[in-house]
């Protein structure tokens, strides 16, 4: 048996077990950050194709041997890979991204710069599928048979739809077709429209399924029995009960969400013509910039870090057996 | 992730785009155009023109100098000469020009009128210190910084009066001073940093920059001021447009939806498909303006086996069933060339008999050059070896209707028993796959104002790689004659004689199998109705929104 603890002890032990988890949170962010880093600029250098060339005005440059003299030393690229490498890791460190090779411009700025389009972008997303894979499991579980198979069949189509297709299409259908919403981003509501739902809309299938299934195992769980045993109204059981049981592994699933609407941003922002880390993060690849390639995907980690912290939160909000742990 | 075959999903892209789009102009749904008579030129509003080329990094054509820059920079910044729809050098910033006997010396008189758009005035040391702005290693000018390879000094012989002294005659002198890479900027604004130059170049042009937000768009103004139009402009004083926006959408499909719905009003690298559907339309015009310089062409590597076969060359070509491929697949937007030069070339030669599609010609060539036995899949051998053709294909330059091409050509050539291996590449990585001599055939544009481009492209010192491992000369032409013709065209002061070496030299390069010219470098605008007087530069084909207004 345990002596028994003063109150004093117990609030010790909890900070000290909360700081523990800080810190085994901060040390495993900063190994992601060191990985994502690393792999990237192995992967950038490793691809045929010289990051000299990006600062001399794009691949197949004929700058003057003067010209590449100075750029190389300027850049280091006369240093072995290696020692660029950890050139490129020291800066790092210090948080500085360095400096684009092929924008004139540092990188830091850039991508900040970037930043709010394409997460406001994927924010807007990201809220949309869950009200659209809300409507469509709630519905589809309390519909009956038609609504249920209507509701999956649309779940899995939405969730295998391709964006670069369903982009177009939605071009088609609502710029060139029906006229009513611009096919390019425009400085106004309306030219999100379309790419907001070109994210979404695949999410929400995907979303969707996952809620429903889990709604249905909700529904038919002992402790759904016993509320309407108390007598709770059905829409009780479903939104207060159920529902909050069923919402647990979708909130768990929109970090990964998250990152995977920043990829989806990769096309959407090209197809769109809309600024953004997407359409950056393709051009500086295109050019072999390392230092933007770097420096987009390293934003993108740290996006998708707080990301999981923030669904972590949010799972312990929903679910009160997690606060225990 | 969809995007690791960029080609394809661009392909797939624009057919969708294309069935669907069609489809509903076969039930009628077409935007209605402008009915407003064509009277006299207003005044006002603002053009959104939406390119499909990269966004450069650099405003400035003088660091790097790429088309992208040429395209915009051609509405803000002016060359000392230009060139009109026959091929002539005619003035602009300069208003005549005088050669020395040998040709070493050249003076412009230069127009006294024109002040740059930072008030700097334009005259004789602005060109000079635009030549040492591009001259200069740190500036990393590329395009310009060959153009005026034998360029070794400038004088100011008085404020009015520049002149060049160059190391050797060049008779491409002055169709290398018109081109945009070369404009003439304030030097005032040279002297800022390269950051800021590149953000804001300072010209005499009729637009002038506003503000840049990279990703977004280019704002530019008119010009009040301006006064120095080219001598083949359709009007004289300021610019019509108030404003002109200037964007990128790098996909074909939605550049086409933006100028179908009104969105923009001009779009460029317009792709066959929607040339086809703009023509049903009503509200949409075509301008087809072809680049100057190369023909988009195959060159086939000489420099090693088995293209360093004459004979082999020559199946190769006969084996290609190209007509029918460009006729399908550019759905009658191309013109098949038979030549090594673009056809606005007034020097051009063109000889469509030696590119007969004749496979049984091909396969007596083949079996005459020891490709004789053939294996299981029904490819030529020869001691053991197939007849492989690597082809490194560019998904950045080879547009989807081009690349098809490729592999229609990759389809006959086979029925003679060529291996076609297409492989296609980013573009980093295909300049790298070039410049490690990794290649049996490819296809490279390239965009030069005068028949000198034959020098760049096949003179044996272009086989010789830049330190950048770029080098021009991809088809390794290594042969005495066609050097010799080359350098004596690019001294030759006498119109006539340069054209006749031009021609000869075309006819060996031509004879000799070293290319496949498939058709000129595809220029295609598309522009709303209401878009009225919008022309290209004849110097590298760029659109002028100076003469343009919007009849709305």
């Amino acid at each position: 048996m345990a002596e028994p603890v003063g109150p004093r002890g117990a609030t010790l032990r909890v900070v000290l077990r909360v700081l523990g988890r800080l810190a085994a949170r901060l040390g495993g962010a900063v190994f992601v950050l060191w990985a994502v880093a690393s792999v990237t600029f192995f992967a950038v250098r490793l691809i045929p194709g010289d990051p000299a060339q990006a600062v001399l005005g794009g691949p197949g440059s004929q700058a003057s041997p003067e010209a590449l003299a100075a750029v190389s030393s300027e850049y280091g690229f006369d240093q072995p890979v290696i020692v660029q490498y950890l050139t490129q890791l020291g800066r790092l460190s210090t948080g500085d991204l360095g400096r684009s090779y092929a924008l004139n411009m540092d990188v830091g700025p850039l991508v900040l710069s970037q930043l709010g389009s394409t997460v406001l972008l994927a924010v807007l997303a990201l809220t949309l599928a869950w009200l659209l894979a809300l409507a469509l499991a709630t519905w589809s579980t309390r519909g009956g048979t038609i609504a249920f198979r209507v509701g999956s069949s649309l779940e899995i189509v939405a969730a295998a739809l391709p964006h670069f297709w369903l982009a177009t299409s939605l071009i088609v259908v609502f710029s060139i077709w029906l006229g009513v919403l611009p096919p390019i981003s425009t400085s106004g509501v309306a030219g999100l429209v379309l790419p907001v739902l070109t994210l979404a809309v695949p999410l929400a299938g995907f979303l969707g399924q996952i809620m429903r299934e889990s709604l249905q195992v909700a529904l038919e769980s002992p402790f759904v029995l016993s509320a309407r045993a108390r007598g709770e109204s059905e829409r009780g059981v479903r939104w207060v009960h159920a529902l909050r049981h069923a919402s647990l592994p979708a909130i768990s699933l929109s970090g990964w969400a998250f990152g995977s609407l920043i990829s989806g941003a990769v096309v959407v922002e090209t197809i769109f013509a809309r600024p953004g880390l997407g359409r950056t993060l393709l051009n500086a690849v295109t050019l072999r910039d390392v230092p933007v390639v770097i420096g987009v995907v390293m934003i993108v980690a740290v996006t998708y870090i707080l990301m999981t912290l923030l669904t972590d939160a949010a799972s312990r909000l929903v679910d009160p057996r997690l606060r225990l742990l | 992730m969809p995007l690791r075959h960029p080609a394809r999903t661009r392909r797939l892209l624009a057919t969708t785009a294309g069935i669907v789009a069609l489809g509903l102009f076969v039930a009628g749904c077409t935007a209605t155009g402008s009915d407003k008579p064509v009277g006299e030129p207003i005044s006002g509003g603002t053009l959104t023109y939406a390119s499909g080329d990269a966004e450069p990094s650099c405003l400035d054509p003088h660091v790097g100098g790429n088309f992208p820059q040429a395209l915009i920079s051609a509405q803000y910044l002016e060359s000392l000469v230009s060139r009109d729809t026959d091929g002539q050098i005619i003035p602009w910033l300069a208003e005549s020009w005088t050669a020395s006997e040998d040709g070493l010396t050249w003076d412009f008189t230069l127009r006294d009128d024109v002040t740059f758009t930072d008030g700097t005035v334009f005259d004789a040391a602005a060109v000079q210190a635009n030549v040492a702005h591009v001259q200069d290693p740190t500036t990393l000018s590329s395009t310009g910084y060959l153009a005026l390879g034998k360029v070794t000094g400038t004088e100011a012989v008085s404020p009015t009066v520049v002149r060049f002294t160059l190391s050797a005659p060049d008779s491409a002198l002055l169709e290398s001073l018109s081109q945009p890479w070369l404009a003439i900027e304030s030097p005032t604004a040279l002297e800022r940093s390269q950051d800021e130059n590149c953000a804001a170049p300072v010209g005499t042009g009729p637009f002038i920059v506003e503000s840049w937000v990279k990703q977004n768009a280019i704002t530019l103004v008119r010009n009040d001021d301006y006064v120095s139009p080219p001598a083949d402009a359709g009007h004289s004083g300021p610019a019509y447009l108030d404003k002109v926006i200037w964007r990128f959408i790098p996909d074909s499909a939605s550049r086409y939806a933006a100028v179908q719905s009104g969105e923009v009003d001009v779009i460029d690298n317009a792709q066959p498909d929607t040339i086809v559907q703009a023509k049903q339309s009503d509200s949409l015009e075509h301008l087809d303006s072809p680049r100057p310089g190369a023909s988009n062409r195959i060159e086939l590597n000489s420099g090693r086996a088995p293209f360093n076969d004459v004979r082999v060359r020559e199946a190769f070509m006969r084996s290609a069933n190209v007509d029918d491929a460009v006729s399908s697949l550019f759905l009658g937007t191309a013109t098949r060339s038979y030549s090594a030069l673009s056809s606005v070339e007034a020097t051009a030669v063109s000889n469509a008999a030696l590119f007969d599609y004749d496979p049984a010609a091909a396969a007596k060539l083949l079996d005459a050059a020891g490709w004789s036995e053939t294996d299981a899949d029904g490819y030529r051998v020869k001691d053991g070896v197939r007849l492989t053709v690597e082809f490194p294909v560019s998904t950045n330059q080879s547009i989807p209707a081009e690349q098809s091409v490729f592999e229609q050509i990759q389809a006959t050539a086979k029925e003679t028993g060529f291996d076609v291996k297409l492989r296609p590449l980013d573009l980093s990585s295909w300049y790298a796959a070039l410049a490690a001599n990794d290649y049996d055939a490819v296809s490279a544009p390239y965009t030069k104002v005068g028949p000198d481009v034959l020098r760049i492209l096949y003179h044996s010192a272009s086989i010789v790689p830049a330190p950048s491992g770029y080098f021009a000369n991809l088809a390794q032409v290594n042969d005495p004659a066609i050097d010799e013709l080359l350098t004596t065209a690019a001294r030759a002061t006498d119109p006539a004689a340069r054209a006749s070496l031009y021609s000869d030299a075309q006819n060996r390069i031509l004879e000799g199998f070293y290319i496949l010219p498939l058709y000129d470098q595809q220029n295609h605008y598309l522009l709303r109705s209401d878009v009225v007087g919008l022309r290209t530069l004849p110097t590298v084909a760029v659109p002028t929104l100076y003469d343009a207004w919007l009849n709305r």
